[in-house]
């Protein structure tokens, strides 16, 4: 009897561990396929010395219970961003500044004191990109196949420890090759492929079919998205550091022209008007908006089956599924047209 | 000469970035004393409601002069109330003051129970008995519709299905030629992939559709904006009324996925309206069916609906009766601009006065820029009441006050 007890707290537990790590995905999910474009301010903590202060405005705003609270909010988050922003490029500028004053001008020392990895964290304050949250994804997806399947961790580990290492080298592609680029995705499609990848060329069977199947295809979807994530990153990187050079240059030249530099403030309208030409130019391109559109189709296939996977594993719970609420809410709809149509019929009648 | 690298004071660099943390400090206290950031205050009443739709009349700032009332149908995509964002800067209260009776909809925020609602169903349906409400409630054969963004495209596609119940057509920055690539957002959907985003999400979130608008200026809307926002932060006033901006743009309903599927295949995609081939329901779309005199505003710098977007629908029309207003600024000023409030909405107004009366009219060419300039005086003693009305078994909440 004991041992029927041991048996159902260990299902239990690996029950509620698999619907802990689901729910975890789905929440970085989220936040991975919701990032595109939108910005995620106040992320790299910049204003050490205003930390508490911040805090302490932050929950005197969270006591206050007003119906615009959350706007607030929001709003006072996006001023610690743009400041954000502004003072990572004023940090980026000081070693310029400093090699203008000490070593005399010339663009190349400017050039080689730029630092692109910290020039890379103000882009991702801009367009809102969030790497840590793909490597999360890799990891929880990973955590989650390893519950799923309790001995596939080592199946797993490869393709897993592949993409992250990827990942982390991000900043190297601001030196802009592509070809490095490329490669290092060839690699971690290898690794998949010779781990995970096998799975597919044979056949499944049991009851568990068909959850394996999906499970397949939404790891599938998901290094899609990666990949195509990642070009699309790297593409408004490459355009943003392009951006910063341009910057840079037209320094140079005013400065070679001996005007005046009044501020910071002058360099900052200079970087904004130049990165918002720079970056315009590439929207218009036929290959941003091809990129763009891949990027959306990715992001919004990985979330369909994912969630028709959350479905299955849902299934047997006493609660009404995503699919089964379409069914109710298009037999509403229906009816509703039904109604409307025959309450005007009945009116035309009547009148 | 001076060395111009002596220009690079560390000193002043320090000081500016030191008045950028204290506009902080200063800003956020200013933020914790605002405690409602209120928008759309012009009073009005709740006359008719369907589901999610909610059908407003306005009530009147002084005498109603033009006999005929006003419907303004306003883009699903973001809130109504931009239209009367803030009391001084109110094309609404503006609109009022020149004596119009103004009905208004909000679409409301469609939840998954709204995934299945189509073009048709905001067209032929919702749209459909606002009008019929509205011309029962006024007893007017035809009422003015005033149709905004992409309210104004379903304007135009309605106008062009009922003629017989729009006497005027006003569309506001509202594209029809979807063929233009002058736009970044006619560009980037020729390449969505809109039925797989339909597939995914049923109802488009207004993050989603934010995060777009956002991308067109990315720099300036993500990090300019904000930085600029801390000079203000300090008055009270003017920190509300960027508030007041912030409220609206980030206030975006959701979109019904099959109607935003037609909305994008047909039009960004298919440019079906222009062709003569898009089909509402059972109803083929005939833009030459718009017979009704029209005003089409569009904004010279419109970057999210570029002229090339709007200003075809002129060509494109049945009526002779058609004029074509330039308005200088961009697709927000349009709103709230001070030329908005001191020219636009003038201009509205006179043009609506001019047609008010029930005799035909006569044709008038197509101009450049409508003049400002009251007229059928004899008629602005009149004055339209307000009036319950039931219809279509809907109930319409009697004397129920709303801001």
């Amino acid at each position: 009897m004991e041992s029927n007890n041991n048996f159902f707290d260990a299902w239990l537990k690996s029950q509620e561990l698999i619907i802990e790590n689901l729910a975890e995905s789905t929440k970085n999910f989220q936040h991975a396929f919701c990032g595109l474009g939108v910005n995620k301010p106040g992320e790299n903590d910049f204003l050490h010395v205003y930390t508490s202060w911040t805090t302490a405005v932050l929950n005197s705003l969270r006591e206050m219970d007003t119906t615009d609270m959350g706007l607030l909010k929001e709003t006072l988050s996006k001023a610690l961003g743009g400041s954000n922003s502004y003072t990572k490029l004023f940090e980026i500028w000081l070693p310029l500044f400093k090699a203008i004053q000490e070593k005399g001008m010339n663009p190349y020392t400017y050039k080689d004191l730029s630092n692109p990895a910290e020039y890379k964290k103000i882009l991702d304050q801009v367009f809102g990109f969030d790497p840590d949250a793909i490597s999360q994804v890799s990891a929880q997806v990973k955590k989650f196949i390893d519950t799923f399947a309790c001995s596939a961790g080592s199946f797993m580990n490869p393709w897993v420890e592949a993409s992250r290492k990827s990942l982390k080298t991000f900043p190297q592609f601001l030196e802009g090759h592509p070809e490095s680029f490329m490669s290092i995705f060839h690699n971690m499609f290898n690794a998949f492929d010779g781990t995970v990848g096998r799975i597919f060329h044979v056949p499944a069977v049991g009851k568990d079919r068909e959850k394996i199947e999906l499970l397949m295809r939404s790891l599938d979807d998901l290094s899609v998205y990666l990949a195509k994530s990642t070009e699309y990153q790297h593409m408004m990187y490459v355009t943003g550091l392009a951006a910063f050079e341009k910057v840079i240059a037209t320094v140079a030249e005013k400065i070679s022209r001996g005007e005046e530099i009044k501020g910071f403030d002058e360099f900052f309208d200079l970087w904004v008007d130049v990165s918002e030409r720079t970056y315009h130019a590439l929207f218009q391109t036929e290959d941003f908006s091809k990129m763009q559109g891949e990027v959306l189709e990715a992001s919004v296939n990985a979330r369909k089956h994912f969630f028709k996977l959350m479905e299955l594993h849902l299934y047997d719970f006493p609660i009404a599924l995503r699919s089964e609420m379409d069914d109710l809410y298009k037999t509403i709809y229906e009816l509703k047209k039904k109604v409307n149509g025959l309450e005007k019929q009945l009116k035309e009648v009547s009148a | 000469m001076n060395s111009p690298y002596d220009t690079f004071a560390m000193k002043h660099m320090v000081r500016e970035l030191s008045e950028l943390s204290m506009k902080l400090i200063k800003g956020a206290e200013t933020l914790s004393g605002i405690d409602e950031i209120d928008v759309g205050t012009a009073p009005k009443e709740l006359v008719y409601e369907e589901d999610k739709l909610k059908l407003y009349h306005y009530k009147p700032e002084g005498k109603v002069t033009c006999r005929v009332p006003v419907l303004i149908v306003y883009a699903m995509v973001n809130r109504q109330y931009m239209l009367d964002l803030q009391p001084d800067r109110s094309i609404v209260r503006n609109l009022l003051q020149h004596g119009l009776d103004l009905y208004i909809i909000d679409w409301g925020y469609p939840t998954k129970a709204d995934m299945y609602m189509t073009m048709d169903d905001y067209i032929n349906g919702y749209l459909n008995n606002c009008v019929d409400f509205i011309r029962q409630a006024s007893k007017k054969e035809k009422i003015n519709i005033m149709g905004i963004c992409q309210g104004g495209t379903f304007s135009g596609i309605y106008s062009a299905l009922y003629p017989e119940k729009v006497k005027n057509l006003i569309t506001l920055v509202a594209p029809f030629d979807f063929a233009t690539n002058d736009g970044l957002l006619f560009r980037w959907a020729k390449h969505m992939n809109v039925d797989a985003l339909v597939d995914a999400y049923r109802i488009i979130p207004g993050d989603f559709l934010n995060s777009g608008f956002l991308m067109l200026m990315p720099i300036s809307l993500n990090v300019r904006k904000y930085v600029d926002m801390l000079d203000i932060m300090g008055d009270r006033e003017k920190l509300l009324n960027f508030l007041r901006m912030e409220k609206w743009i980030f206030d975006s309903p959701g979109q019904a996925g099959e109607c935003l599927r037609q909305f994008i295949k047909d039009c960004y995609q298919g440019n079906k309206l222009v062709k003569g081939e898009l089909k509402v329901g059972d109803k083929l779309v005939d833009l030459k069916d718009i017979t009704m005199p029209l005003l089409n505003i569009y904004a010279s710098a419109d970057h999210l609906v570029p002229p090339a977007a709007t200003k075809p629908l002129n060509d494109l029309v049945g009526t002779a009766d058609k004029t074509l207003y330039e308005f200088k600024g961009g697709h927000i000023g349009v709103f709230v601009g001070s030329k908005s409030q001191k020219e636009l909405s003038p201009a509205i107004a006179a043009w609506l006065h001019e047609r008010d009366g029930e005799g035909p009219l006569k044709a008038k060419p197509v101009v450049k820029k409508s003049g400002a300039r009251h007229a059928n005086q004899e008629e602005k003693d009149r004055r339209i009441k307000p009036q319950s009305a039931r219809i279509n078994n809907k109930v319409i909440p009697k004397k129920k006050k709303t801001k």
